[in-house]
């Protein structure tokens, strides 16, 4: 599913530039759950936002569904982001001032889906996410729990393959971390690929878990 | 696009701009003045030239005015019939007219005298008395006024008549025995029609002089060669010709027109500013929106489109508010404030109705001047935001 070569990734800080991902070579089989670990400022952003297409690689192969995403054209890399990959942001990035619904059904936009399908789709995930309930208020009001959640819930109203989150659980207290686990037990059981970046050890010792990888500076131990 | 239209973009874009509502209604306001003050004043210049026009079309073709120590001075009548045997010279007529101050008001009348029994000289008067018994007018001594003075008269109590008061301090009472309606406000709407017999009473002139005379010719093109021999004839005599008219009329309104072409300048820097604003870059918040779109799988396609929506919304709209509500200031409010700055030139004259004139070139013009500018003046910084990598947009 994901297929790293050699990858490196570095930034102008100043006049100098470092290196934020050193030599990364990776591979995630298809319906795999791999947890990525590692201290903050180890690159793990970076290298999810390289896998999602977010930003270009400086050398190495990036492939994603035996597609190099670095290389496709911008109209089928923004395709292949929709309709298989569901990004768990960090920061959440949800667009202020709309609703929890508008900014789940947002990534449907461009689908041209007829309205009733994508509410169904918007509530299922809705749902899933025990957010339902906040559906029609705005985003900017709600807790940082709660807009976790809708952004969880953004990234999984496409129904993805491959589910890349960037620590999903900094925002949430251990029952609604634990809540969120099972969901992501629930995903690995469809057969959906995960690649989860985080420093909480909630993650590291469960059973549906195949491998925990660990970064550091930049490169893979 | 109209084919496959998106219209969850179409109503993430009416979302979106009713987001930013109080910055978006500010543009609209802006754009919709613009294109409303623009539109105007092409407007009432359109209306006024069209009015123009058909008046000048009912001069006539020559008149002959009598100098004298350099003021206009009465020509004597057997002239008239002098003229008729230069070559090429159709028809001669004398006129009786000359304004008429009415003072409550402060206005001019112009007042012209008939004689029922003769063929009218212009176009205009044979038109407007084609619906009035002459002779019965000349019988009872009484008058037929333009719209314009009838209202000016009522206002000041006149109902049925008017006191003219001559020369020699004496009143002249003239029952009013109709009122013309015509669409040739410009020139009928401030005019008096009356018996020659009264008109002579009421300005104090001798009944064997003209105020000046009007010659008809048999061809156009000699009116020139025709001005040579009656002044050659009559060196105290001097020639208005139909284009000599035309040329003043012209100068006095292409003078009007640089006015309100720095008005248009004005607008057009007002407009710009808007642009520049617009294409010197997006709010930090605008441009995240527009990473996290990417970020969640929308192509720099969707996003322009998007914004073309938007964009599109929003200039159309202060368009269509902007030219309707010119159509409605000038044509069924008459253009208030406006409409005098034009008006300078036909000083102290009652005022007339703009003659109706779509003037659909102007439209268009005013069209592609505002909202395609507008739109890529939005979608330009939109589109380079796009083609950024989403997460530098983000950050
Ligand atoms: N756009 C950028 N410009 C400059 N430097 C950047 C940029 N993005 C990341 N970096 C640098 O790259 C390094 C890795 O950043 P990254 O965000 O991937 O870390 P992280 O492992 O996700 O850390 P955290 O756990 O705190 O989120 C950091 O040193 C950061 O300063
Ligand atoms: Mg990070």
């Amino acid at each position: 599913m994901i297929a790293l070569k050699d990858v490196c990734k570095s930034f102008m800080q100043g006049d100098e530039s470092v290196f934020a991902l050193n030599q990364i070579s990776l591979h995630v089989k298809r319906g795999e759950c791999v947890v990525l670990k590692g201290s903050s400022g180890s690159g793990k952003s970076t290298l999810l936002s390289l896998i999602a297409g977010l930003a270009q690689p400086n050398s190495g192969e990036v492939r994603v569904d035996g597609r190099e995403i670095s290389k496709l054209p911008e109209r089928f890399s923004a395709k292949l982001r929709r309709q298989k990959i569901g990004f768990i942001f960090q920061k959440f990035h949800l667009i202020p001032h709309l609703t929890a619904l508008e900014n789940v059904i947002t990534p449907l936009i461009p689908e041209n889906l007829s309205l009733s399908l994508l509410d169904e789709k918007a509530k299922t995930s809705m749902e899933q996410c025990g957010i339902a309930h906040k559906a029609s208020m705005r985003v900017n009001r709600l807790s940082g729990g709660e807009q976790q959640r809708v952004a969880i819930a953004r990234a999984l109203v496409n129904q993805p393959l491959l589910i890349l989150a960037d620590e999903p659980t900094a925002n949430l207290d251990e029952n609604l971390s634990r809540e969120l686990i099972a969901q992501f037990e629930k995903l690995k059981d469809k057969g959906i690929t995960q690649l989860i970046a985080t420093h909480d050890p909630l993650f590291f010792e469960l059973g549906f878990v195949d491998r925990i990888i660990e970064i550091k500076n930049g490169e893979l131990v | 696009m109209i084919f496959n239209m998106n219209f969850l973009l179409l109503d993430y874009a009416i979302r979106s701009l009713m987001r930013r509502f109080s910055k978006n209604f500010f543009i609209f306001l802006i754009l919709s003045l613009l294109i409303f003050l623009l539109a105007s004043v092409l407007m009432i210049a359109d209306a006024i030239k069209l009015e123009l026009n058909s008046t000048l079309k009912t001069l006539p073709q020559i008149t002959l005015q009598r100098f004298i120590a350099g003021k206009q001075s009465d020509v004597p009548i057997a002239r008239a019939e002098a003229l008729l045997d230069i070559e090429g010279i159709n028809a001669v007529t004398p006129r009786v007219w000359g304004y008429y101050y009415f003072k409550p008001a402060g206005v001019n009348f112009s007042v012209v005298g008939i004689d029922a029994y003769e063929e009218q000289y212009s176009p205009t008067l044979t038109l407007l008395t084609q619906h009035f018994d002459m002779k019965l007018l000349a019988n009872k001594e009484s008058m037929i006024v333009g719209e314009g003075v009838k209202k000016i008269l009522a206002e000041n109590y006149y109902s049925d008549f008017f006191n003219f008061i001559t020369p020699k301090g004496e009143w002249k009472r003239v029952p009013i025995a109709g009122v013309f309606h015509s669409d040739l406000a410009l020139e009928s709407n401030d005019l008096i029609i009356l018996p020659k017999k009264l008109a002579y009473a009421i300005f104090g002139m001798e009944e064997s002089k003209a105020t000046d005379i009007v010659v008809k010719v048999a061809n156009v093109k000699e009116i020139a060669t025709i001005v040579q021999k009656i002044t050659a004839r009559y060196p105290d005599m001097r020639a208005i010709t139909q284009d000599d008219i035309r040329v003043s009329y012209q100068n006095i309104f292409d003078y009007k027109s640089g006015f309100f072409l720095s008005l248009f300048s004005v607008c057009a820097f007002a407009f710009f500013i808007i642009i520049y604003d617009k294409t010197s870059g997006l709010s930090s918040e605008e441009k995240r929106e527009i990473g996290i779109l990417k970020a969640i799988g929308w192509s720099s396609d969707d996003i322009v489109k998007e914004k073309f929506y938007e964009s599109f919304i929003l200039s159309l709209g202060a368009f269509l508010v902007g030219i309707s509500s010119a159509l409605f200031y000038v044509y069924a409010l008459q253009a208030p404030l406006l409409r005098n700055l034009f008006m300078g030139y036909s000083e102290l004259k009652p005022t007339f109705l703009l003659p109706f004139s779509f003037n659909l070139s102007m439209v268009i013009l005013l069209f592609l001047l505002s909202v395609p500018i507008y739109i890529a003046a939005t979608l330009i910084p939109s589109w380079r935001a796009s083609s950024l990598d989403a997460d530098e947009v983000m950050r």
